[in-house]
């Protein structure tokens, strides 16, 4: 039986913005996320897909409201959250003047990965995303392919039962992002949880188990692809979307 | 602590480092081969030049020698590499144009240097007073000068001693006003003298240029190559993630130092001591270049304080950029205000008091040039590291409350330091 990794409640983000005063990001978002899904935040940019992800991963701190991984809490565990997550997205590049084995052993040992099992790990992961040949080059000198395997690598290197991939596909070609599709269905496979934000539709419906629907910070809808069909009566998932969007519907 | 965490981000942090090239050239090698390099260049330049000048046969023309002054043309031949043309005096009605026509052929280059003796009615036999003319503006003038000048004033001194003796006086008996010049400064006192002029001012310099890079490497160069959220994802606290960076930007800034301090003291001995050697004619051969044992300990100590202060505050102040170039203009202003006291302080007659001993940088520098004199005041050695350790926690703890802002964090502040302590110094809850 799936037991829930990610319980997000309430969860809230102001900015203040010297222009536009104060902003609110994400307002009193909710969902769940169990172990072995694939669960999607569909949304369209600057909708606050990634402002909650960056506070489920303690990269912001919440403004109100409360996020656990594995029971843990985002403002009071940090590190014990960061230790079971790994966080894939745009803005977290790569050490350019270290190698691929090098980034990978260092990601590993600091998130407590058992330092005696570190080694066969490392070589596991290179051996998984085909990074034999490149493991002793420097990532500034890998093409945006291998770089962005070897980003993957070294968010699931120190085996974290919660992955985050914020948009992992922007900027791939159509090859290397079907290619990361199904790396991420394989991690799903292996019972690891999945919180996957992307605004392209064809991809969350062919990815995830369920979605929820985010729109000016807050969800709009979250239920698994044949239950947000039933509730609107459209087939495709644009059209719910636009349904939800639209404000056809009250918040979720 | 995670002091695992720590010491892995650390040695990630230096193995990058030293896979740039900036940080190779500024932090390593500038530090270890400028001055012996700068010092060869000169020494074989200067090599050069005497070489060339020594080799020249000087013009020299000589006019009215008196018969007692004979010798003086022996001398000029021991001397060697001196042609000299030897004119009657003379009259007084033609002595003014002569003089001319000497001038002349001097600023025409057509001769070296002159020497015209007009003999004196009054005084001993061969008593005269000579004119030694000759171009200050020409190398080869010059040379001749000098040739002359040594040759002249030992038959000078002959001369007098012959005269003295002819009157039955000794010559320490006749030269009763003689000024005796003795320097109590042995070799390597005054080696060390000269060592503590020079090595406290680029041992500033160069340990502020080893912290520089690596300060803006580490906060504004992460921030521009996006890798800041990833290292912010790490299952550590943000906390001991800035204190690895921040070990890593004083270890370069220490290293630059003691490799700089090293290398001027290998330059000293092998370069500048045998230049001076030469220079002087043997008087330069004084200078011993010997550093003290007990200053090794001063220097090494005043090496870590710098690095680890000029670090600290150089790392606050480029916390706040967004872009590598953004955290060179934040940081040079700083790299200036430490450098500037030092090369105005650098004066032989400051003395190291308990006052100047209290202000940060400057007392290390007046330390170290104790130290390097062999001289240790106790007193100033308490107050230089109380004041630089306050320094240095006072640096810590302002970057630590500055760091505990998300919006500088996460480089979504706009403004530097000092908008920053207007705005918004407060604390944030929670510990991240």
């Amino acid at each position: 039986m799936s037991t829930i990794q990610v319980e997000v409640q309430g969860l809230s983000k102001n900015f203040f913005d010297q222009a536009r005063g104060e902003v609110n990001a994400v307002s009193e978002v909710d969902f769940e996320c169990r172990s072995g899904e694939i669960f999607g935040l569909l949304g369209a940019n600057g909708a606050g897909k990634t402002t909650t992800l960056r506070m489920i991963s303690t990269v912001l701190q919440p403004s109100n409201g409360t996020a656990r991984v594995l029971g843990h809490d985002v403002v009071r565990e940090p590190v014990e959250v960061r230790r079971n997550l790994g966080f894939y997205s745009a803005s977290t590049a790569l050490y350019p003047r270290l190698t691929a084995r090098e980034t990978l052993t260092l990601f590993a040992r600091v998130n407590k990965y058992p330092a005696e099992r570190t080694k066969s790990r490392v070589e596991e992961m290179i051996e998984r995303f085909g990074l034999g040949e490149y493991a002793g080059a420097r990532i500034e000198k890998l093409s945006t392919g291998m770089k962005q395997k070897v980003s993957i690598a070294r968010t699931v290197v120190h085996d974290p039962p919660v992955l985050i991939f914020d948009e992992p596909t922007v900027g791939l070609d159509v090859l290397n992002a079907l290619d990361l599709q199904k790396g991420i269905q394989e991690l799903r496979d292996e019972g690891k949880t999945i919180l996957f934000s992307t605004h392209i539709m064809s991809e969350a419906e062919r990815l995830c188990d369920r979605i929820a629907i985010i729109d000016k910070g807050r969800i709009r809808a979250c239920d698994g692809l044949e239950g947000l069909r039933a509730a609107t009566s459209q087939h495709y998932l644009e059209d719910i979307f636009v349904h939800y969007v639209t404000g056809n519907d009250t918040p979720a | 602590m995670d002091w695992t965490a720590i010491r892995l981000l650390y040695l990630s942090e230096l193995r990058a480092a030293l896979r740039e090239r900036s940080v190779l050239i500024n932090g390593i090698l500038i530090p270890l081969l400028m001055y012996p390099l700068m010092m060869w260049v000169m020494f074989s330049a200067i090599l050069f030049v005497t070489a060339r000048t020594e080799s020249f046969a000087s013009r020299v023309e000589i006019a009215g020698l008196p018969a007692e002054h004979r010798g003086l043309l022996e001398r000029l031949e021991e001397e060697g590499r001196i042609e000299v043309t030897e004119v009657d005096a003379p009259s007084p009605r033609t002595a003014a144009a002569y003089r001319a026509g000497v001038e002349e052929r001097l600023l025409a280059d057509e001769l070296d240097a002159a020497l015209i003796f007009e003999t004196t009615p009054d005084g001993p036999q061969g008593n005269a007073a000579v004119a030694l003319m000759s171009n200050g503006s020409s190398d080869q003038s010059q040379t001749a000068r000098g040739r002359l000048e040594r040759a002249l004033s030992t038959e000078r001194s002959d001369w007098l001693d012959r005269i003295a003796g002819q009157h039955g006086l000794e010559g320490a008996e006749w030269q009763v006003f003689e000024v005796e010049s003795n320097n109590l400064a042995t070799g390597v006192e005054m080696g060390q003298f000269l060592m503590g002029m020079m090595i406290p001012l680029f041992f500033v310099i160069m340990i502020a240029n080893g912290c520089l890079y690596p300060a803006i490497d580490s906060t504004a160069g992460e921030r521009e190559r996006n890798t800041w959220e990833t290292t912010s994802t790490l299952a550590t606290r943000r906390i001991h993630i800035v204190a690895a960076k921040y070990l890593y930007v004083a270890t370069m800034g220490t290293v630059a130092g003691a490799l700089n301090a090293a290398a001027m003291v290998v330059s000293f001995r092998s370069f500048l001591g045998p230049l001076l050697a030469r220079l002087g004619d043997g008087d330069g051969s004084g200078f011993a270049f010997e550093l003290p044992l007990r200053s090794l300990p001063i220097l090494l100590l005043t090496a870590v304080l710098l690095g680890a202060l000029i670090g600290a505050a150089m790392m606050i102040l480029a916390a706040f950029a967004r872009t590598f170039k953004e955290g060179q203009s934040m940081v040079t202003p700083l790299y200036l205000l430490v450098i500037f006291p030092v090369v105005v302080l650098n004066d032989p007659s400051l003395e190291f008091t308990p006052p100047l001993a209290a202000i940060p940088v400057v007392n290390v520098v007046l330390l170290l040039r104790q130290a390097i004199s062999g001289n240790l005041l106790w007193l100033q050695l308490g107050i230089t590291l109380f004041s630089n350790a306050a320094a240095i926690v006072g640096c810590l703890w302002l970057a630590s409350r500055v760091l505990r802002v998300e919006e500088v964090a996460t480089g979504s502040f706009e403004g530097n330091l000092f908008q920053f302590l207007r705005q918004r110094l407060k604390p944030v809850g929670g510990k991240a």
